[in-house]
């Protein structure tokens, strides 16, 4: 860490001495040809004299202006110099040993307790403001002080109703407007505007507060504090699912009300409608716009065309609504600007043929108005050309094309959809089976600030795990190994699949002597229970011969599963023996000539009810004779002949003619012979 | 060294020896060493550059011995070759051989003058090689200046073969001198019988002839010999030589200060790459349905909505804010106000405080106005209060006030108490 931090320093360093040095120049070059050469600037002049040809031009200084730096700005120059260390975790955990996250659910557990800690923090700030009054600060810091909650302004005024409007209170605005309009009062159309803008928000329901535990809530409002209780992702869906928009709810009581509506109060409401479901009701609202002689504004007709796709079945349909909006546009000189153009793709993806055919040209029109892209519209664009699941046919070179158009530009977050270029990238990549462009969009994640918009933990591990998948699929094992040594565990816990992934990169590789070091990481990784993985990589290392150091250390792995098998958790049993992972852990040992530590595991098959196979008998008696013990031979025979398997005879036999017997012996295995003789 | 030996050549020839060889020391080092880099002149064309680049090579070599030695051998080499090069053209007359032969001994006492000259300065030359590790720097310093002659390399050959031509006319121009040099100077004596001052007129084109004959002879040698020094540069440096000459611009460009992208050119998939852009969809026919220009939206004028913070919260919430490192933690506390600002300034949150001047916090008896009595101890007593306030920094302007108007009211309910006192 600390040489790394040292290294990028002075790397800084560097950067800035030759920015010095090009200052330098100017001053020096006319002195270089006069001929007053001094020795200390000797290296400026070289590199003076390469980079510009002599200007003869009377010495000049140019005092440089005072430049104000932004507040950040040293702080900024000082990140860029620290990079990731692959071998340290996620800078927010605690850097201690028992805290770094191992697995990733530790990760889940570590990270959100942290910003849960916050958020209890900020509730009991919140909730008890009158123990928080005390300002140690100097200058004072408005972010660490209470939150106001409380309406401060009792009596029924205009001021109220902006206060509350400022605070969200969408019930408590909605009465005071009311109560205003009873007193006989008129609210001025701006802030009639602002409570319109509140109540479609937030679809006539107050908001769940942040950061509120749900028990609080449940006094407010029932609709929107269940999601609470969930999280990430499912709550917005249920979110969006539950509140509609109401058919004479206050938005449109009010809008009712007023006597000339203006732009604002139609944008306020189309948009609500559009935000809660009601798209025909939102067209319908446009239509009355038009007929009162208004013209509607750009955050009108984004919505507009959001909810274009939702009243028209057919594609073409589609298209021309939206063509015909986007004409309306132009026609009420409304500049559209990068959202319109997310949301005209956006709503291509639900188009068909039709997205694919029309996409390239409303690009080519935004660009045209000089409307830079952002990754949301390059996500819009491959979501239209590459459907999930469908076959590809042809398509192949459309992500090449948007990674020739992105690479190594630095993009920021301007919508919301932004965050979703890397996953989905990253996905056509696993489906096309294309490295090279797989490496270019993890290549662009590296540009600039461009590792923000890979999205929140959720994605990241998708996207990780996808890029892994590729490269265990298409990379050969050193490569792979390099990426999985950068990437594990620092930024990525692979999952159990991925970790079989791994392994049949590492067979087809012929690199099985890997294995134990992969275990441990499984076992780090906590898939050590993962019954179908375990039982792979027994597999794997049962299967063929190798020499004897990686025989050494396949048996110490096999010994290690088998404390994983025996040991459980608190009394639950994790894994199941099944008679193939017992013949392979017994066939590992058996190769490393471990034949105690075999014997205690062939006596398993007994305990725990499963069937060894003739092979791995026939396997064990050939170990058996190389050792010469003749007591384990026969005993060998006679677990055999007690599971009744139909290669006792033949086994009897070849201890009879391999070994030398005692007499004893000899009757023993003779009465088993005709035993099995008769079963059979 | 070789334009300086037939200068000398042509100087012996003048009879103009004695004023050379004065001139030769001083001149010398700065000969030697712009000789080829002004060969270079016109295929770089940056002449100046190039010169420039002799000046401060021709600085080092007057510094360091070692410089020194490093050119040496390449003498040693560009003779040998004009040796060949005599053998090979055979026609060459024998005048011109015996002279180059006479040159010899001349050349000699030269060097061993330049050996003895740097000696004399070599105890300073060890102490600053001592200090400034000339060694390293110079090879650092040579380096830009061989980049662009490698890069050129490609131009060259056009230049050499065209040069070679130059060759070919230079040693017909030789064997003129030798051969037909009677018959040349018969022409010229012929040009110059019309004259009137006819051994002036004579003298001075031959001396004419001759100069235009010396510099393509200068010139070709010189080449060989720069070819030569190329290879011996390559030889001495081949590391930094080879690697550099692919990896460095590359590299160079990458990181540059500017932090814009440059994409690499990746030869033949770089190529394809810029024939498929060529051919890009994104630079397809467009809809037509808007014109550029348009008006922005005004609806913006208004401060954001609340739409516009919710735009902003759902960007925040898609994207990752999580600091990477304490850095990055720091400037989100710096944002969030929770941190000192950088550069660390000492009045930072006194912004309103800026704008008040000095004296208002100083000069208070202005607003001990009529309402204190003029006299007595209830105006002593104020006094020592704006005293111990204008030495109070604690406190704004406006709090100063605040405190004297608070002892104004008190005093003006405690008037009839005063009173009474006769205060």
């Amino acid at each position: 860490m600390a040489s790394s931090c040292s290294q990028a320093l002075r790397h800084h360093v560097c950067k800035s001495s030759r920015l010095l040095r090009v200052h330098l120049q100017k001053s020096w070059t006319n002195r270089s040809f006069e001929g007053a050469v001094c020795v200390s600037s000797s290296f400026a002049l070289n590199s003076a004299a390469d980079q510009q040809p002599a200007v003869s031009s009377p010495e000049e200084i140019v005092i440089p202006k005072k430049k104000t730096w932004s507040k950040e700005a040293v702080l900024q120059a000082l990140a860029s110099t620290v990079k990731r260390d692959p071998t340290a975790s996620d800078y927010r955990f605690q850097d201690d040993p028992y805290l770094t996250p191992k697995t990733s659910s530790e990760f889940k557990l570590f990270s959100l307790s942290q910003e849960s800690g916050r958020n209890a923090a900020k509730y009991f700030i919140n909730t008890y403001p009158k123990y928080f009054q005390k300002d140690y600060a100097q200058p004072h810091i408005p972010c660490l002080m209470p939150d106001t909650l409380e309406a401060q302004i009792e009596e029924v005024s205009e001021a109220a109703l902006i206060e509350r409007i400022g605070m969200r209170k969408v019930k408590a605005a909605v009465d005071l407007y009311d109560q205003l309009l009873q007193a006989g009062t008129s609210v001025s159309l701006d802030v009639t505007n602002q409570l319109l803008d509140l109540i479609c928000f937030y679809g006539d329901h107050d908001p769940a507060q942040e950061n509120v535990p749900e028990q609080r809530n449940e006094e407010t409002e029932d609709v929107q504090d269940e999601p609470q209780a969930k999280k990430g992702r499912a709550a917005k869906a249920s979110d969006l699912l539950k509140a509609t928009w109401k058919e004479k709810n206050n938005a449109e009581r009010i809008f009712a009300l007023l006597s000339e509506p203006n732009k604002h109060s139609y944008s306020a409401l189309i948009r609500g409608m559009v935000k809660y479901g009601a798209y025909s009701k939102a067209f319908s609202t446009y239509t009355d716009l038009l007929n009162s002689r208004l013209k509607a504004d750009m955050h009108m007709f984004n919505a507009l065309i959001t909810a274009a796709p939702e009243v028209k079945e057919k594609y073409n349909e589609k298209w021309e609504l939206i063509v015909d909006l986007l004409k309306q546009m132009a026609e009420q000189k409304v500049r559209p600007n990068l959202l319109t153009l997310n949301a005209v793709l956006k709503a291509l993806r639900r188009c068909g043929t039709v997205g694919k055919s029309q996409a390239f040209p409303v690009i080519s029109e935004m660009k045209a108005l000089s409307i830079d892209l952002s990754l949301a519209s390059y996500t819009h664009l491959l979501a239209i050309f590459y459907k999930p699941g469908a076959p590809i046919q042809g398509q192949t070179d459309i992500l090449q094309e948007v990674m020739n158009e992105v690479s190594g530009k630095s993009f920021t977050p301007q919508d919301p959809d932004d965050a979703q270029f890397f996953i989905t990238a990253m996905r056509i990549c696993l489906d096309t089976k294309d490295m090279e462009q797989a490496y270019r969009v993890h290549e662009l994640l590296g540009v600039g600030e461009n590792w923000r918009l890979l999205g929140n933990d959720f994605q990241q591990n998708i996207y990780y795990a996808r890029f892994f998948s590729l490269l265990c699929m298409m990379e050969n094992i050193d490569v792979m190994l390099k990426w999985y040594r950068d990437l594990v565990p620092s930024v990525y816990y692979p999952s159990s699949n991925v970790m079989r992934d791994l392994l049949q990169a590492l067979d087809t590789d012929n690199r099985l002597d890997l294995i134990p070091q992969i275990w441990k990481d499984i076992k780090q990784l906590g898939h050590a229970n993962r019954q179908n993985l375990v039982e792979e990589l027994l597999t794997l290392m049962a299967r063929e011969k190798h020499n004897q150091e990686v025989q050494e250390s396949f048996a110490e792995c096999a010994l290690d599963i088998k404390k994983i098998y025996d040991t459980g958790d608190r009394g639950k049993v994790l894994l199941n023996w099944t008679a193939g992972s017992l013949s392979d852990l017994i066939s590992v040992l058996l190769a490393a000539h471990r034949r105690q530590d075999a014997w205690d595991m062939l006596k398993l098959f007994k305990t725990h009810n499963r069937v060894p196979s003739e092979e791995l008998l026939n396997k064990f008696l050939m170990c058996v004779k190389e050792g010469g013990e003749v007591n384990q031979a026969v005993e060998l025979v006679q677990i055999s002949a007690g599971f009744c398997l139909p290669g006792t005879p033949k086994l009897i036999q070849r201890v009879q003619q391999e070994f030398e017997l005692t007499e004893q012996q000899r009757k023993m295995l003779s009465d088993l012979e005709i035993q099995s003789f008769n079963s059979e | 060294m070789y334009r300086r030996l037939l200068i000398n050549i042509y100087q012996v020839r003048n009879g103009l020896i004695h004023t050379q060889n004065t001139r030769l020391p001083s001149t010398k080092c700065k000969e030697r060493e712009s000789f080829a880099p002004v060969i270079w002149a016109p295929c770089t064309a940056r002449p100046l550059g190039t010169s420039s680049i002799s000046f401060s090579e021709n600085k080092e070599n007057s510094t360091s011995l070692s410089e020194d030695k490093e050119k040496r051998p390449e003498e040693n080499e560009a003779k040998e070759e004009v040796n060949t090069d005599g053998q090979k053209s055979t026609e060459i007359s024998n005048a011109t051989l015996t002279l180059q032969l006479e040159t010899e001994p001349v050349d000699k006492p030269e060097d061993s003058k330049q050996v003895e000259k740097t000696k004399s300065g070599k105890e300073s030359l060890l102490e600053l090689l001592g200090a400034m590790k000339v060694e390293v720097t110079t090879v650092r310093k040579i380096r830009p200046s061989k980049t662009p002659r490698m890069s050129e390399r490609p131009d060259q050959e056009p230049m050499e073969s065209t040069h070679s031509m130059f060759q070919h006319a230079t040693a017909k121009g030789s064997q003129q001198q030798g051969t037909l040099n009677p018959a040349l100077v018969a022409a010229v004596s012929a040009a110059a019988s019309t004259l009137p001052n006819r051994h002036q007129a004579e003298s001075e084109l031959l001396k004419q002839l001759r100069k235009h004959e010396a510099v393509p002879d200068t010139q070709r040698r010189a080449d060989g010999q720069n070819i030569g020094h190329i290879i011996a540069d390559m030889k001495v440096g081949g590391r930094k030589t080879n690697g550099r000459s692919s990896a460095r611009p590359t590299s160079q460009i990458r990181f540059d200060d500017d932090g814009k992208g440059y994409t690499q050119d990746r030869g033949i998939t770089g190529e394809l790459d810029a024939v498929r852009r060529r051919k890009s969809p994104f630079t397809s026919k467009r809809l037509n349905i808007f014109t550029a220009g348009m008006e922005q939206d005004t609806l913006s004028v208004l401060g954001p909505t609340l739409w516009d913070i919710d735009l902003a919260n759902q960007i925040v919430q898609a994207t990752n804010q999580a600091p990477r490192n304490g850095f990055e933690e720091m400037i989100q506390w710096t944002k969030e106000g929770k941190l000192w600002q950088y550069p660390i300034n000492n009045e930072a949150g006194l912004e309103e405080e800026a704008s008040v001047p000095f004296h208002e916090h100083v000069f208070l008896e202005k607003h001990l106005d009529e309402s204190f009595p003029r006299q007595g101890p209830v105006r002593h007593f104020m006094e020592l209060v704006i005293t111990g306030l204008a030495k109070n920094h604690h406190l704004t302007v406006q709090q100063k006030k605040e405190h004297i108007d608070w002892f104004r009211d008190y005093f003006r309910q405690k008037d009839d108490v005063l009173k009474e006192a006769e205060a």
